[in-house]
């Protein structure tokens, strides 16, 4: 089975946190970046020809990316490839997935005819298995196979693509809508027929439709024309579409019951490598509930929170229910409850600053407080 | 095939076998023995070459090879696998005229290796062992080495007078010149150590190379022939001064020492390190460590990968390590994926990669103030039984 991977990065925001990088380069759990994930699942089922639409601020997760070596995606063929806007000679941000595919043509075009592809987001991470979800796609003989998962769709949440099934077949479908609960929410990842899916997308543009989940999915079934096959993930899935829930999620990686289905041992996700030394705790140090990253030196009071690499906790300070992203310095004696510190942020010793589980406060990147 | 000309190349002897670390060498070369959590003895003299600006290195291996070949793979994690960089293993291997066979000594090894380094043409080899932890710049050595236009540089550095009759010993001039080395000397007479770091001119090293494989009694090996041979012959060789953190961790109350010395809020030896001071090391693709809410940390490294549910006093725990609930473990080296199960108490002693301590198992003692301690040691994969006991010193 040939299959290529499609990796879209920046469709969601997360206010301050996504100001100057994209969704797939979203620092999370401690060591990763969002699209991590996405890289992962794609290579450990051996795709190893890999896309990655950019619209902007695309430098960090070039950064982050490189040339994809930490995912055995560095080849002579193939191998991993951006798609900017420049790269493929627009001059305009894409209006939506099926346009930035359509301006990607030549690079679906390099493999064989009969090969499948993975079209898999940055916002909902899980650790896939992929195999299984490519079997069943073509086991199915549809056209397009949707991976959902139940149980996020609550009435409210607003969701991109939600399905109604009954009996194993799709009987309804909402775009951009917040589906009641018996709705299945899709974890935007597709898998396509990949000559079906160009020509699919020629047809769509040439009417001037650019809305994938929309225009070819939804409207496509609803004419008759397009077969939807789902796939319900059983596994651990986290929706990071807003401040809220991208804190939620990254807590949640402290409970056991998540952290090791995400962190699966057969599966590893896998991310740019770092030359930190181990984290040193000190002799005052009091450590409770956390995941701590490498590279760290700890002496202050850290509770129930994600600590990336090369963060420094003074003596005295207390740390609990925050984010603290790589190179942040905490000086002694401050304290902080519910936020999230970007990169190499500077807190002075003795500096309070408390938000709330719903609003936790955002400091951004190399600022002091 | 066309090598670039290098000015400086590197030779690794990373094929002795370390006897004196006993089990935690059974399977594995002593270059690969993990050190400090997350790191190998070996990427200390491979990170030292890459940020001294070596990036050519012949890494000799022969004592249980495998692990340390799959290691050191392509060079990767060191920057080694450019166009114009190379981490190479050179294994031992058969010639056309029976000069050939298993490394019969250090310098028999580079000998052996001719070939290589001439691909690259090099001024000056730098010879270095897998054999101890430090930080130090090559650079500065070789520099020394041009500006002296000599034939040889040894570094040396300071040992107690007491403990010189262990090292091979520089005697020199008031200009650092050498005019007599004596191995393991009875009464020394001074207390330059050599570290068995040298810098060699290539042309020199390789005439002497020759003309000690011609020599049937020698023992091709650089401290007891090579150096001496080239002294007598009137070569201007010089010491070269370094009083960083070395530490020579070829016995087990060594390795042990050496890891205690990592710890504390100004330790003896600094992991830590800018962008020309970092240590390399292959990294795991493991997630960053869990720490429980009833665990009780206390100057200690843990690295990535761990899960720890107990208390960890004064220990070097490594990447992928699980300590149990109730557990404790003080004065310690865990090495990689070590299991520590509930209850159990692991005290002065170091733990093989994969080891595992059962429930309310005992591994180790405690020590009066100047006692001399007995490190407890577990073999790669060794497992110590639910509640019994692994007496202080014992091996496993």
């Amino acid at each position: 089975m040939n299959v290529m991977g499609i990796i879209f990065t920046n469709d969601a925001s997360l206010g301050e946190l996504t100001n100057k990088r994209t969704m797939a380069s979203l620092p999370f759990g401690g060591r990763y970046r969002q699209v991590d994930f996405a890289l992962s699942n794609l290579s450990c089922a051996g795709v190893r020809h890999v896309g990655i639409i950019s619209r902007h601020n695309y430098q960090s997760l070039m950064n982050h990316v490189g040339s994809g070596e930490e995912w055995g995606l560095e080849m002579e063929e193939g191998g991993l490839e951006f798609l900017t806007p420049y790269a493929m000679s627009t001059s305009h941000a894409y209006r939506g997935k099926l346009e930035s595919l359509a301006n990607a043509m030549d690079f679906l075009e390099v493999g064989p005819e009969d090969e499948l592809a993975v079209l898999i987001d940055s916002a909902v991470l899980s650790n896939l298995d992929l195999k299984a979800i490519l079997d069943a796609h073509v086991a199915s003989g549809k056209d397009v196979t949707v991976v959902t998962k139940a149980g996020i769709c609550n009435g409210e949440k607003k969701i991109d693509l939600a399905l109604k099934v009954e009996n194993g077949e799709v009987t309804d479908m909402v775009v951009d809508y917040a589906a009641p609960e018996d709705y299945v929410a899709s974890m935007d990842v597709f898998v396509v027929n990949k000559k079906w899916l160009m020509k699919s997308v020629q047809e769509m543009i040439a009417r001037d439709k650019f809305h994938m989940d929309r225009d070819l999915v939804l409207g496509g079934w609803n004419r008759g024309l397009v077969s939807v096959n789902v796939y319900p993930f059983e596994g651990v899935a986290m929706f990071n579409d807003t401040v809220e829930e991208y804190f939620y999620s990254s807590l949640s990686l402290i409970k056991k019951e998540v952290r090791h289905d995400l962190f699966n041992g057969n599966h590893p996700i896998y991310t740019k490598v770092r030359d930190r030394v181990p984290t040193y705790y000190g002799e005052d140090c009091e450590v409770e509930d956390c995941l701590i990253a490498d590279g760290c030196m700890l002496e202050g009071e850290v509770e129930n929170s994600v600590l990336f690499r090369q963060v420094t906790v003074g003596k005295g300070a207390e740390v609990e229910d925050c984010i603290v992203m790589n190179d942040c310095v905490i000086g002694e004696g401050a304290e902080l409850k519910y936020v999230i510190l970007d990169k190499n942020v500077t807190v002075t010793p003795g500096a309070k600053l408390c938000g709330t589980k719903k609003n936790p406060i955002i400091v951004k990147r190399g600022e002091t407080v | 095939m066309y090598f670039q000309k290098k000015r400086v190349i590197a030779m690794l002897l990373a094929g002795g076998q370390g006897s004196r670390l006993h089990v935690l060498t059974r399977k594995t070369a002593k270059p690969a023995v993990p050190f400090g959590g997350k790191y190998r003895i070996i990427d200390f003299p491979l990170s030292n070459c890459v940020n001294s600006g070596i990036d050519t290195v012949g890494i000799l291996t022969q004592y249980q090879p495998l692990e340390l070949n799959e290691y050191i793979g392509n060079g990767q994690p060191w920057g080694l696998n450019k166009t114009h960089s190379c981490a190479q293993v050179l294994p031992p291997y058969e010639r056309h005229d029976k000069k050939s066979g298993w490394y019969k000594g250090t310098a028999n090894a580079i000998y052996q290796n001719i070939d290589f380094v001439d691909r690259f043409n090099p001024d000056y080899v730098v010879i270095l062992s897998g054999d101890h932890i430090y930080k130090m710049d090559y650079a500065a050595m070789v520099e020394y080495h041009e500006k002296n236009n000599a034939s040889c540089t040894i570094a040396v550095r300071n040992v107690p007078l007491e403990e010189a009759s262990r090292f091979g010993i520089l005697n020199t001039n008031p200009d650092n010149s050498i005019y007599e080395f004596e191995e393991k000397p009875k009464q020394p007479k001074s207390t330059n150590a050599s570290m068995g770091i040298y810098c060699f001119n290539w042309q020199v090293l390789r005439d002497a190379l020759i003309a000690d494989e011609d020599d049937p009694k020698s023992s091709n090996d650089f401290g007891k022939n090579i150096i001496p041979n080239l002294l007598n012959a009137g070569h201007k060789m010089m010491a070269y001064n370094f009083d960083g953190y070395w530490k020579d961790v070829g016995t087990i109350d060594s390795l042990w020492e050496a890891n205690m010395e990592i710890l504390g809020k100004e330790p003896e030896f600094q992991l830590r390190g800018d962008k020309r001071s970092t240590i390399y090391a292959r990294n795991s693709a493991l997630p960053s460590s869990y720490i429980d809410e009833d665990a009780k940390i206390r100057n200690a490294f843990v690295a990535e990968g761990c899960e720890v549910y107990g208390t960890v006093k004064h220990s070097v725990i490594s990447v992928g390590c699980t300590i149990g609930e109730d557990a404790l473990v003080e004065d310690a080296v865990v090495m990689p994926g070590v299991v520590i199960e509930a209850g159990a108490i692991v005290r002065n002693a170091i733990l093989g990669e994969n080891s595992r301590v059962g429930k309310n198992a005992v591994v180790g003692g405690v020590f009066a103030e100047g006692e001399k301690k007995q490190i407890s040691v577990t073999s790669k994969g060794a497992v110590v039984e639910a509640n019994t006991v692994l007496l202080p010193g014992d091996m496993l």
